[in-house]
C-alpha cells in the first residue's frame, strides 16, 4: 500500500531476506563491534562527526566546559564593588516558580517601616527546584540568574534549603560563568540597580559577605556609632542600667581571660549584651567555649565570635577598649575573674560542665559588684542611654 | 495428554526490563503467555491536575517531565495547543527552529529506544551504547540553546525561548556529517543478526485492524501498515513545506517497528537538512514580538474556548486539550499521551508468545512511564 502525500508519500520498509547464513550475519556484527571496541581505546573522539572513538570523558578528573545557557540552581548576583544586590524583591521570580519554591521577605526601612526595594530574606529550597529557569528568564532586574554549580549533594536534607548568604554571587562570577549572558543584561542591570540604591539606605541590600566586612570597618572608623547601635537595639528589653553592668561584666570577663593567657594581642570580646537571666549562663558557655578553644590552640583566639574581626588591627582596638573598660569598672573582682578563665580545662564533660557552673558564678558576682560601682564608672556604652 | 495448569506472574513493578516502575500480570501455560494484563500508575504525578493550577507558562517545564526522552516534542505540543487556544502568531524563524529541534529530539529518541529492545533481546548494552553515544552528541546541542540536556523547557508560546546561539549551527553541521554513516552501521549491525531477525520476526504482531481499535499511534501504527502521520495528516508548523516520506510497514511485528524507527531517522535526518539550508533565509525572530517579554507569557488569558493541540511526537500523537475559561490557568488540562494509548494492546500483542517475547514486545512499543502515568 503506498499513499501519495503534498511533499512526500508513504513507503513500505523493506524487510529484506537474510543474505548471510550460519551465524555470518552475526560474525559481521561483531566485527563491527570489535573495531569499535578498537577505537575506544586507540582514538579519541573529537567532534560530532565521528561516530567511533572514546567519547566518555573521565569525570571529575576530566569536565565538559559548559555552555553559557547550561543552568542549574539559581543564584542572586550582587555588585562587586558595592555588595549592592541587584533583586529588589519584586516577587516576580516568587509568583512564576512552578514548583513554588522561591520564599522572599521584603526589606522595611527601620525608621519609617516602609518597603525598601530590597530582600530582607530570599529562601529557594534546591531540592524541590526543578531548574526550568523561569525565574532567571522572568526577572526584570537580572538579579537571579541560573549558577553551573551542580555538586551539590549533602547529607542534609534541610542543607539544601539555602538563605540570601548562600545564594549570593558577585556579578564577575556570573560574568566568568556566562559571558554572553551578561554582556546582554549588564546595562539594564546596572541601570535598574542605581534606582533601587537610592531607596536603600545603611546596610540594607548588601550582600551578607560584604556587608560583615563593612561591619567590621565601621567599628574601626566610627566606633561609638556602632555602641550606640547595640545599645538602642538592646534597649527595649531591659532597664538600661542592668544591661549595661551585665555587658560590663562580660568585658570584664573577657579582658581578665586574655590577660591570662597572652595580654592585648588578640582576642576582641563580643560586645554582645544578654537581655535576660539568662545572662549569666550565657556568659558561662562562651566562657567556657573560649576556654576550650584556648586549649585546643595553645594559641589564645579570644572570645566565640559570630562575627570575625575584619583583621588584626580592629580586633586589637576592641580588644583594648574592652580591656579598659574593664579595669575602670571592676577593680576588685580579680580572684572571680580569674576563675573562669583558669578553671576549664575541660578534660571531660564533667569538667567543663564544673567550668560553666564556675564561669557562671562568676559573672554573677562580677555582675552585682558592676551593678554598684557602675554609676561611678562613666564607659562609652553607658553614656548613650 | 499431560493436564496443565495456569499460572499468573508478576513482572514489576520494579523490573529493569519493564522500563520504568510498571508492572505486568502475566498468566502463563507452561512458557505460551494466555493473557497480560498492564498495570500501570506507579509513576503518577498529578500532572494534568498541577496544571490546572498553575498558569500556562508555569506548564511548560512540567510537560518536560511527561516523556522526559523528549522534552522539546512535549513543548511543541504544549506549545501548539495554547498557540490555538490563544490566537498567537508564530514567526517562521521559530517554526524553523522548532521542527529542527523536535527532529533531532526524533532522531535521538529512535536511536536510544531501538538501543533498549536491542538490549531487551539480550544484546546487553553494546548496541544501545552506540545509540546512546548519538544521543548525547544531540542532547550538547540542546543543551547549547536551552541550558538543559533533557528538561528542556525551551518553547515559548510564539516561538522559542532564545535564538541558537553561534556555536549551535557548526556543531549541527559536523553532528549531521556523522548521521548517516551511523544509521547505516546501526541498521547493518542489526539487520541481519540471526538472533535478531529469530527474536523479532512474527513476534508481537499487530494486525492493522487491531491497531485501529486500539488508537494506536506513532511508529507502532505505521509498522502495522498504516501510513498516519500527523505531520502529513494535519501538518502543524512548517511541516507542509518540507519534503519527507513515511515509511510504513508491511506486517507490523517487532521487526516491522524496528526497520520504521531506522527509516524514520532517515527522513529526520532529511527533514533537518532542509531546515538547515531554509534557516539564513528565513524571516522573522525566534519568538512573536509580542510574546518575547516573559511578562506577556505570564499574563496569557486565553479567550474561553477550548482547542486541541497535537504534535507527532517520536512516540506517537501527543495532543494537549485546553479549556480556558478566561482565566490564566487552564480549566481543564488533558494529555493525549502516545506511551499510555500504545501500551494499552500490549495484552493482544503479546498473546500466544513466550514469556520471554514479552519485554521484547514492551520494548518494541518504546514506552515511557513518566508519560503513561503523568
Amino acid at each position: 500500500m503506498t499513499t501519495e502525500f503534498e511533499r512526500g508519500h508513504a513507503y513500505v520498509v523493506d524487510r529484506g531476506e537474510i543474505q548471510l547464513r550460519y551465524g555470518q550475519g552475526m560474525a559481521a556484527g561483531l566485527g563491527v563491534i570489535m573495531r569499535h571496541f578498537r577505537d575506544a581505546f586507540t582514538k579519541k573522539l573529537t567532534n560530532p562527526s565521528e561516530t567511533s572513538g572514546m567519547f566518555t570523558v573521565q569525570y571529575p578528573e576530566e569536565r565538559l566546559t559548559l555552555p553559557d545557557a547550561f543552568r542549574n540552581f539559581p543564584i542572586l548576583l550582587y555588585d562587586d564593588e558595592s555588595g549592592q544586590e541587584l533583586c529588589t524583591s519584586c516577587f516576580q521570580c516568587e509568583r512564576i516558580c512552578p514548583p513554588q519554591v522561591i520564599h522572599i521577605t521584603q526589606e522595611k526601612d527601620p525608621n519609617t517601616g516602609k518597603p525598601v526595594p530590597a530582600a530582607a530574606e530570599f529562601l529557594i529550597e534546591y531540592d524541590a527546584c526543578m531548574s526550568c529557569g523561569l525565574c532567571a528568564e522572568v526577572c526584570p532586574f537580572e538579579a537571579i540568574k541560573m549558577d553551573h554549580e551542580f555538586e551539590l549533594s549533602t547529607d542534609e536534607h534541610g542543607g539544601l534549603t539555602i538563605d540570601k548568604a548562600g545564594l549570593d554571587r558577585p556579578v564577575s562570577y556570573y560574568e566568568q560563568i556566562a559571558p554572553s549572558f551578561w554582556a546582554e543584561a549588564r546595562d539594564n542591570a546596572y541601570k535598574k540597580l542605581q534606582n533601587a540604591v537610592k531607596r536603600r539606605s545603611g546596610l540594607i541590600g548588601i550582600a551578607p559577605q560584604v556587608a560583615e566586612k563593612l561591619k567590621a570597618t565601621q567599628v574601626i572608623e566610627q566606633p561609638s556609632v556602632a555602641d550606640e547601635g547595640q545599645t538602642t537595639k538592646d534597649e527595649g528589653s531591659t532597664p538600661a542600667d542592668d544591661k549595661a553592668s551585665r555587658l560590663a561584666a562580660i568585658r570584664a570577663r573577657n579582658a581578665a581571660k586574655q590577660a591570662e593567657t597572652n595580654g592585648t594581642t588578640d582576642a576582641a570580646p563580643q560586645p554582645t549584651a544578654p537581655a535576660d537571666d539568662k545572662a549569666a549562663r550565657l556568659a558561662a558557655i562562651r566562657a567556657r567555649n573560649a576556654a576550650r578553644k584556648t586549649d585546643a590552640n595553645g594559641v589564645a583566639e579570644g572570645a566565640p565570635q559570630p562575627t570575625a574581626p575584619a583583621d588584626d588591627k580592629a580586633a586589637r582596638l576592641a580588644a583594648i577598649r574592652a580591656a579598659n573598660t574593664a579595669k575602670k569598672a571592676a577593680e576588685e573582682p580579680r580572684i572571680e575573674r580569674q576563675e573562669p578563665a583558669q578553671a576549664p580545662q575541660p578534660a571531660d564533660d564533667k569538667a567543663a560542665r564544673l567550668a560553666a557552673i564556675r564561669a557562671a558564678n562568676a559573672a554573677k558576682k562580677v555582675a552585682q559588684i558592676e551593678g554598684d560601682a557602675h554609676d561611678h564608672s562613666p564607659n562609652g556604652t553607658n553614656g548613650t542611654k | 495428554m499431560l493436564k496443565t495448569e495456569e499460572l499468573q506472574i508478576n513482572i514489576g513493578p520494579q523490573h529493569p526490563s519493564t522500563h520504568g516502575v510498571f508492572r505486568l500480570i502475566a498468566t502463563v501455560d507452561g512458557e505460551t503467555v494466555v493473557d497480560l494484563k498492564p498495570v500501570f500508575g506507579y509513576l503518577h504525578r498529578n500532572h494534568e491536575q498541577l496544571a490546572e493550577v498553575s498558569t500556562y507558562i508555569q506548564c511548560m517545564p512540567y510537560t518536560d517531565r511527561l516523556d522526559y526522552f523528549n522534552s522539546m516534542a512535549n513543548n511543541f505540543a504544549l506549545a501548539v495547543a495554547v498557540e490555538k487556544l490563544a490566537g498567537i502568531e508564530v514567526p517562521e524563524r521559530a517554526n524553523y527552529i522548532r521542527v529542527l529541534m523536535a527532529e533531532l529530539t526524533r532522531i535521538q529518541n529512535h536511536a536510544a529506544a531501538i538501543g533498549f529492545l536491542i538490549n531487551d533481546m539480550g544484546a546487553w548494552q553494546t548496541p544501545l551504547a552506540f545509540g546512546m553515544r548519538e544521543r548525547e552528541k544531540i542532547l550538547d546541542l540542546f543543551e547549547m540553546a536551552s541550558g538543559a540536556r533533557m528538561m528542556c523547557n525551551y518553547f515559548r508560546f510564539g516561538g522559542v525561548w532564545r535564538d541558537l546561539p553561534p556555536e549551535f549551527m557548526p556543531e549541527l553541521k559536523q553532528l549531521m556529517q556523522g548521521l548517516p554513516s551511523f544509521f547505516d552501521e546501526f541498521e547493518r549491525l542489526l539487520r541481519d543478526n540471526e538472533i535478531l531477525r529469530v527474536r523479532s520476526i512474527g513476534v508481537g504482531t499487530l494486525p492493522r485492524e487491531v491497531a485501529l481499535l486500539y488508537s494506536v499511534t506513532g511508529p507502532l501504527l505505521r509498522a502495522s501498515g498504516i501510513a498516519y502521520d500527523i505531520r502529513k495528516a494535519e501538518p502543524y508548523s512548517v511541516y507542509d513545506q518540507l519534503d519527507f516520506d513515511v515509511p510504513i510497514g508491511s506486517v507490523g511485528d517487532v521487526y516491522d517497528r524496528f526497520l520504521v524507527r531506522i527509516e524514520e531517522m532517515r527522513q529526520s535526518y532529511r527533514i533537518v537538512q532542509q531546515v538547515i539550508e531554509r534557516l539564513p533565509q528565513t524571516s522573522g525572530e525566534h519568538i512573536n514580538p509580542a510574546f518575547a517579554d516573559i511578562g506577556k507569557q505570564k499574563a496569557l488569558r486565553p479567550p474561553t474556548g477550548d482547542a486541541y493541540g497535537r504534535v507527532e511526537s517520536p512516540k506517537g500523537e501527543l495532543g494537549f486539550y485546553l479549556v480556558s475559561d478566561g482565566s490564566p490557568r487552564p480549566y481543564r488540562y488533558k494529555v493525549r499521551a502516545p506511551s499510555f494509548i500504545n501500551l494499552t494492546p500490549l495484552g493482544d500483542m503479546c498473546r500466544g508468545h513466550k514469556v520471554a517475547d514479552i519485554v521484547v514486545i514492551l520494548g518494541s512499543i518504546d514506552i515511557v512511564l513518566g508519560e503513561v502515568d503523568r
